[in-house]
């Protein structure tokens, strides 16, 4: 039994160690060192038999050791990053797409529901928290909880007629959506413009601003940081709550109704009830992330939430797995600081998302972290 | 409310639209026919089309042999059998694999061809993040007709537009590529069983659907002046609602729902206040109140399901 | 298997497909691969006229979910499972509408939905052990997985869940061999030992299978009934004759 908790401990080790080794190694040797580390890795798992098999077989049987472990190397993160506020940040960005991805995938993977304009209602959650709280002067902590309201209002408003109708019909408005969003947001004075809305005041907790510098174990981190934690905890949330709907009776009736109407409608699922309720769900995520993320940054501006940022949210589902709670963090973490770290390849990011989507749409359309089969546990 | 022939000279500006959307639309609805797919990278094909056109005018111009007499039938052609070419291609790679899979798979795979297509153009075409000229080959000047303005340009362009429809027709429904297009539309196996080669079809349709959208994006250049690497996404989803309002597999529907819809643009822009900015949003909306109150199109989409 | 009058009546019920006439003024019906009636009497079809009543209730117009949950279940001509999803999964969706818990149990009220799933998914693993006492213990597998006449039981399993009071089989042996169909009559019969209180209507063409589980057969053609009555009865009317056997032949 033990020898399954070494064997998860240590793989959630290395995992780690390369991981921030990758990020933070600077020079040749060092970046040399970790690439070749990270290469003989996945050389093994791949080649040396049964390794894969046994470390599969050691996380099934120590689930919550493993998730323990996990959310301790989350915690430590920055502690390991201190020394980059840059990459706190981009640390924190995967979170944010996190919560939105697990959004999105109720509506896309789990119920079909095809919905393209994830950056808009990010942006809806976005510029709601910037409007209540620069015009109206709420404290920041309550616009984002409200903000994501806004999200769900506008999706249910304009929305309900046509989730009636088929797939690709709505998938049309949603992009149209997207650009009639931009369009307003630039054009329309009490959204400010180009310009967006500045100065959003940073989130202050019980007393705690989140500019200033937290210590930790007597260590003194970036205020990023500062963000990143509250981040943690809302994706950590959010992958909780989405992981118990989609295990469940809607999860189920969902699945359903995107694999087969017909049957679905014959078992007595209310169609319309079911892609409404994952639209919604769904809205209320990607608007908190929006949310949050304003008060991150202090800004919001169109061409923060335009289309591109859609396809990058649903990259990170394709690429993660369709449907796949687990498939959409490793999705988030995997795209988001990539681009940063090859910051060679940012100009081909688009270009290479695309790429990599069609191939694994041909070749592995179930996504790097494929769904499991429900287990109601 | 302005003045009629203000009014007037929009309709005619928004038939101009009409034509050029209604040509990116006969592709949207003949892809639909025959794969039943939404082909979401079709508006970048129009997109490359233009580009396409730009490149052959471009050198052509530096060849000598700028005028345009010579230059545009060569544009023509030369954008139309590449931009046809890589349409096939992209059919072969990434729609006919996924046809059989959800009709997500392919939404989801024409959507990233899409952005492959448009991001390499932004990446590899010089300077390509910036709109770039058109050049000027049709004869300048117009006349007027109870006080709307017609540009001599605009019969030019109508005028190429009207011969690709009919064209079109002609192809789909005077020659037997055409009748096997339009039989693996209604019933592919049955057609199959009477000997039509299923993958030569798919191919000419999405050569002809591709060649459309080219003509259609070269028009757009001479019309504006100018293209821009982002005017696919904009051509896509007004050609797809245009397909669609017109009712998705109906040709004649297209053409219907292209003009309309350049029509319903370009009035709706004259009515309402700042509305040239808006155009877009109220296009976009129109189409959104479309689709709510009346999916099946005008002409009606025809329906696969069967229990 | 008998349709009890008063369990559905059918009067004079026509769907139309544009102009063609798919069922015109049928009374009551089974046989002669007419899904057309089941799916208009499931709700997927808004008949042109006439009128179906279940237990007292209209049902024409009615939306498809609500006419399951008055307890009315089916299995398809083609199988219509989610092959992705686990086979208690495609047999659980059966039990959707029966459903206690909802989103809040879920999330917070965990053990009340985990629960209720355990009671779920114990029925779920008894109706699959009626028909094949080895599917049960492969009820997480995905359903892909099976062959085909494990299939159409796990089919059959999903319909039963819901605890119908008719159950509509459509052309349960379609594409089957004579073991299998043999399996499938077992099958059948194992349904009428279980649920004696179930009323089914099973649309056939196999003379075999429905020589050996029905009660009462109706016969029709071209969307019309034509004969009604027991098997012998039906075997030999002569219009019945004439439509599977052909005029000449008929009359031998």
């Amino acid at each position: 039994m033990s020898r399954d908790l070494t064997l998860v401990w240590l793989a959630e080790a290395a995992v780690f160690t390369l991981v921030v080794a990758g990020i933070l190694a600077e020079r040749p040797w060092a970046l040399g060192a970790t690439g070749a580390a990270i290469v003989a890795a996945g050389a093994l798992v791949r080649f040396v038999p049964r390794l894969g098999t046994t470390l599969a077989g050691a996380f099934a049987r120590r689930r919550p050791a493993a998730l323990g472990a996990g959310v301790v190397l989350a915690l430590a993160l920055p502690l390991a990053l201190r020394s980059s506020p840059y990459w706190t940040f981009v640390a924190t960005l995967a979170l944010l797409y996190v919560t939105i991805g697990q959004g999105l995938n109720l509506q896309i993977g789990t119920a079909g529901v095809i919905n393209l304009a994830g950056a808009a209602f990010a942006g809806l959650g976005g510029y709601s928290v910037g409007l209540l709280t620069v015009a109206a002067g709420w404290p920041s902590w309550l616009a984002v909880l409200v903000g994501p309201w806004v999200a769900v209002a506008v999706g249910t408003i304009l929305f309900v007629p046509i989730l009636k109708t088929r797939g690709h019909y709505l998938a049309l408005v949603t992009i149209a959506f997207v650009f009639i969003f931009n369009i307003l947001m630039n054009n329309l004075e009490f959204t400010g413009g180009p310009q967006g809305i500045k100065n959003i005041p940073t989130l202050r907790l019980l007393g705690h601003a989140f500019t200033t510098k937290p210590v930790l174990a007597g260590v003194e981190l970036p205020s990023h940081a500062n963000f990143y934690y509250a981040a943690l905890v809302m994706a950590g949330l959010t992958t909780w709550v989405l992981r118990r709907l989609h295990d469940s009776w809607l999860g189920l009736a969902l699945n359903t109704l995107r694999d087969d109407e017909i049957a679905a409608r014959c078992c007595g699922v209310s169609i319309t009830r079911g892609k409404l309720l994952a639209f919604s769900i769904g809205n209320f995520f990607i608007g908190l992330g929006g949310a949050f993320y304003a008060v991150m940054v202090g800004f919001v501006s169109p061409p923060d939430f335009d289309f591109g940022y859609s396809l990058v949210m649903l990259s990170v589902i394709i690429i993660g797995g369709v449907d796949s709670i687990p498939g959409v963090v490793l999705g988030a973490c995997l795209l988001v600081p990539l681009p940063e770290r090859f910051r060679f390849l940012h100009e081909y990011r688009l270009l290479l998302y695309g790429v990599v989507i069609v191939v694994m749409l041909l070749y592995r359309p179930q996504g790097l972290w494929p769904a499991q089969v429900r287990r109601y546990r | 409310m302005p003045p009629l022939e203000l009014l007037l000279q929009q309709a005619w500006n928004g038939v101009m639209l009409g034509v050029m959307y209604a040509l990116v639309a006969v592709g949207f609805t003949l892809f639909f026919g025959v794969l039943d797919v939404i082909h979401f990278s079709h508006g970048d094909i129009f997109m490359l089309g233009a580009f396409a056109g730009l490149t052959v005018l471009v050198g052509l111009k530096a060849a000598g042999l700028g005028g345009p007499l010579v230059a545009l039938p060569l544009t023509f052609a030369a954008s139309i059998l590449v931009t046809g070419l890589v349409g096939v291609a992209a059919e072969r790679v990434c729609v006919k694999p996924l046809a059989r899979a959800s009709p997500l798979m392919t939404l989801l795979a024409t959507l990233s061809l899409g952005l492959v297509i448009r991001e390499s153009v932004l990446i590899f075409y010089p300077r390509g993040a910036d709109p770039k000229p058109f050049p000027q080959l049709l004869p300048q000047g117009g006349f007027e007709v109870g006080g709307v303005a017609i540009r001599y340009e605009s019969l030019v362009i109508l005028g190429i537009g009207l011969a690709a429809m009919v064209a079109v027709d002609r192809v789909i429904n005077r020659t037997k590529m055409g009748a096997a297009i339009r039989a693996v539309a209604q019933e592919p196996e049955a057609a199959q069983m009477m000997g039509v080669n299923l993958d030569r079809t798919v191919d000419a349709t999405f050569f002809l659907g591709s060649g459309l959208a080219a003509v259609a994006g070269i028009l757009s250049g001479l019309y504006y002046s100018e293209i821009h690497f982002i005017m696919g996404i904009t051509g896509g989803v007004i050609g797809f609602s245009a397909a669609a309002i017109g009712g998705l597999g109906n040709v004649y529907g297209a053409i219907v729902g292209g003009l309309l819809f350049g029509v319903l643009q370009t009035t709706a822009a004259a009515l309402i206040p700042r509305g040239s900015e808006f155009r877009d949003v109220v296009a976009f909306a129109v189409v959104m109140l479309f689709l709510v109150f009346k999916p099946s199109g005008i002409l009606g989409e025809k329906i696969v399901e069967r229990v | 298997m008998s349709v009890s009058p008063s369990l559905v009546e059918v009067a004079g019920l026509t769907v139309r497909f544009g102009g063609l006439v798919a069922l015109d003024g049928v009374d009551v019906v089974v046989a002669e691969g007419e899904t057309t009636f089941f799916n208009a009497l499931t709700g997927l079809l808004v008949p042109a006229a006439g009128e179906i009543v279940f237990l007292g209730r209209r049902l024409a117009g009615l939306e498809a979910h609500v006419i399951a949950r008055l307890g009315i279940a089916r299995t398809f001509q083609a199988s219509r499972l989610c092959l992705a999803l686990s086979v208690f999964d495609n047999i659980l969706i059966g039990m959707h509408a029966g459903r206690r818990t909802g989103v809040v149990d879920f999330v917070v009220r965990r053990g009340r939905f985990l629960g209720e799933m355990r009671t779920a998914i114990e029925r779920v693993s008894h109706l699959l052990a009626l028909f094949n006492g080895d599917l049960p213990r492969r009820g997480f597998e995905r359903v892909g997985q099976l062959p085909q006449i494990d299939r159409r039981r796990v089919e059959i399993c999903r319909a039963l869940a819901a605890e119908p009071k008719l159950l509509l089989l459509d052309e349960p042996s379609a594409g089957m061999n004579p073991e299998e169909t043999a399996e499938l009559m077992r099958d059948l019969q194992i349904v009428r030992e279980e649920m004696p209180g179930l009323s089914v209507v099973i649309i056939e063409h196999d003379m075999f299978v429905i020589e050996g589980v029905s009660q009462r057969v109706v016969a029709f053609n071209y969307g019309r009934k034509i004969a009604e009555g027991s098997f012998a009865e039906i075997a030999g009317h002569e219009e019945v004759r004439e439509a599977y056997l052909g005029k000449e032949t008929a009359r031998a």
